[in-house]
């Protein structure tokens, strides 16, 4: 497999053989292996959230944000599910990964899951696209190695959801057995499941998993850890980020025009040597083949609106 | 643009039968448990009835079936029971009347909703009317006259020339809304003027031109001498950061040629309920957001999530506050 033609044909949007698809994944899972739960990485840093398979909308993150040529980043997750390219996007960020292995950091998110996948579209595009779910098992395997945090500069804790209660210290979570199907309680679920909100003290989720934590959890995870700031995604925020608890923890959200039709633009977060945050905000684009036409999502399987 | 219009109705029965197949409909209610039981029965038949009167219209709502998304299903409940309640509440207050003062429902653009047969034998006293384009009451009506489920609750159709499917209570006809003519000479063939009368558009007036729906409002505002109309209908959102309805009106232009012509017309709750014209407190509206936190009981929203996960709060938020229901009586 030549990752730099796969990587072509992935950017136009292009199906990829099944064997390739094999390889990618096995060779994913070797690299995945090896990383800590919790990745360290250097400033400067490009910080992105949520993309769920809106392909066109990733390619325009990289172009704006310079590309994975000049620049590092951090992906907090939720790769896949509701957008028409969910395969391509995870398969384009791992090739980049194998490609340009110290310049990516792939964080898990709720949706790379087997349970969630099944729900929420991946599972549907690959037998859609491949007329069976082999895809979709190689896929899985590639998440159950995907790491769970990073840290950048010992001072910015990156995770998809947020806090667990049965972490305080970012070395326990280091010790978590984290190459597995996401449990649906307990820390792993949690730091991927888990919304900020005002709230006194952790709360019930409205999602079903992980909590809702409040500005003293943030506080005391901070001073605990020696951090500055929660980097996390998982919320849509129609800003594309959202500051809270005084800057303490930011969100941020990175498949504009969500699902093709929320209307929010999104935003990725740079950090720079010294710490200095800047957001990056960008819009969805119209979607186009190679050739320039616009691709319309016609052949969308599920109903989007009530009628 | 007809055909478009008609073919909504696929989408709003998919959407019921896989809320009913996840288990949001019917709202479990205690003591209930039987006409809960029928709910599905009747949905599950007219299914089966689709199948064998149109394949390309089944196997579009079993495609549908399959990939409708929690917050789908969500909304489709809550659509479902708001407008439930909306009816059961029009009932009751003229149920103070005496028990068998008569009522009637006019269902404008009626589609493949079923309301009608559990209804029908649950309030003795009142009579139905279903309206829809020629060719959706010609594959309602099939699949009515078709099924022995649905003859036994209806009752069996007299021939008549001028409705699709006729009973002393029930009919099924067929009107173009768009005609006033039309809809005139229908509504007094099968409806009294100064019956109470319950006017139900789900999603209907939302595909119609602002003078043609202005029109038929005022006709039937003037034509009914007591009225309440209870309409479920997508808004484009007044706020110059929502995108929402000006993306929803190019997403369904560009992949089913269906025109929202007063969706950014009558953009807010209030907007849309002053079409009607009737001054509170006759008039109220919510938004399907707004209904699911406060008329949701707490034990009805664990069970929803327990259901499936729904990841999607967010995102629910932005769509629910985009469906209003609005009700509106006159006197």
């Amino acid at each position: 497999m030549k990752v730099d033609e796969t990587i072509a044909l992935l950017r136009q949007g292009k199906q990829i053989s099944e064997e390739t698809v094999y390889t990618l994944c096995l060779r994913s899972q070797e690299l995945l292996m090896s990383e800590a739960n919790v990745t360290q990485v250097d400033t400067p840093v490009t910080i992105c959230g949520d993309i769920h398979g809106q392909l066109h909308d990733l390619l325009t993150l990289f172009d704006k944000s310079g590309g994975i040529e000049n620049n590092k980043y951090v992906f907090l997750g939720d790769f896949v599910d509701r957008g028409f390219y969910s395969l391509e996007s995870f398969l384009l960020l791992l090739c980049y990964k194998l490609r340009y292995p110290d310049r990516i950091t792939m964080i898990r998110g709720n949706h790379e899951t087997r349970q969630i996948t099944k729900v929420y579209g991946f599972y549907d595009e690959i037998v859609r696209k491949y007329g069976n779910s082999n895809v979709w098992r190689y896929c899985c395997e590639v998440f159950d190695y995907l790491s769970l945090g990073a840290v950048v500069d010992g001072q910015v804790f990156c995770v998809h959801g947020g806090l667990s209660p049965n972490v305080t210290t970012v070395n326990q979570i280091r010790a978590i057995e984290r190459k597995q199907e996401v449990p649906h309680e307990g820390a792993m679920c949690d730091l991927l499941w888990s919304d900020p909100d005002e709230v006194s003290t952790w709360s019930l989720s409205p999602r079903g998993a992980g909590f809702l934590f409040g500005r003293n959890e943030v506080d005391q995870f901070l001073h605990c850890n020696g951090l500055e700031l929660i980097a996390r995604a998982h919320q849509l925020v129609m800003e594309g980020y959202k500051e809270m608890f005084g800057g303490g923890l930011v969100t941020v959200w990175s498949a504009p025009n969500y699902c093709y039709r929320c209307g929010n633009v999104a935003a990725v977060l740079r950090i720079e040597d010294g710490l200095s945050r800047e957001y990056m905000i960008f819009e969805a684009v119209q979607a186009q083949d190679d050739v320039g036409n616009a691709i319309i999502p016609t052949k969308k399987p599920q109903m989007d609106y009530f009628l | 643009m007809n055909r478009a219009v008609q073919e909504t109705d696929y989408d709003a029965f998919s959407c019921k039968v896989s809320a009913i197949a996840k288990h949001y409909l019917p709202r479990q209610v205690a003591g209930e448990e039987k006409e809960e039981g029928e709910f599905v029965q009747l949905h599950m038949a007219y299914a089966q009835g689709l199948k064998s009167v149109s394949r390309r219209a089944y196997s579009k709502v079993d495609r549908a079936v399959k990939s409708a998304q929690p917050v789908m299903n969500y909304g489709t409940y809550l659509r479902s029971i708001a407008i439930d309640e909306a009816i059961a509440c029009f009932l009751k207050e003229h149920a103070n009347f005496g028990a068998d003062a008569p009522v009637q429902v006019v269902n404008l653009g009626c589609g493949s909703d079923l309301r009608m047969v559990q209804l029908l034998s649950q309030v003795p006293h009142m009579k139905w009317l279903d309206l829809d384009f020629k060719e959706s009451v010609a594959l309602k009506s099939r699949i009515l006259k078709d099924n022995s489920l649905f003859q036994r609750e209806l009752g069996p159709s007299e021939a008549t020339e001028t409705a699709e499917y006729s009973t002393s209570r029930y009919c099924l006809a067929s009107c173009n809304l768009n005609d006033i003519a039309q809809v005139a000479e229908t509504l007094k063939r099968f409806t009294t003027q100064d019956c109470p009368t319950l006017v139900l558009s789900e999603c209907v007036l939302c595909y119609m031109k602002s003078i043609e729906s202005r029109a038929l409002i005022d006709y039937i505002k003037s034509f009914y001498k007591t009225g309440t109309w209870i309409s479920y209908d997508p808004i484009g959102g007044d706020d110059s950061a929502d995108k929402f309805g000006k993306i929803m009106q190019t997403n369904l232009r560009e992949s089913r040629h269906l025109e929202m012509p007063t969706l950014m017309i009558f953009n807010s709750p209030e907007k849309y309920v002053q079409r009607f014209d009737t001054p509170p407190p006759s008039t109220s509206v919510v938004t399907m957001w707004q209904y699911y936190v406060q008329s949701v009981s707490s034990e009805e929203k664990m069970r929803l999530k327990a259901l499936q996960f729904l990841d999607e709060i967010e995102e629910l938020e932005i769509i629910l506050s985009h469906y209003i229901l609005a009700e509106a009586s006159w006197l």
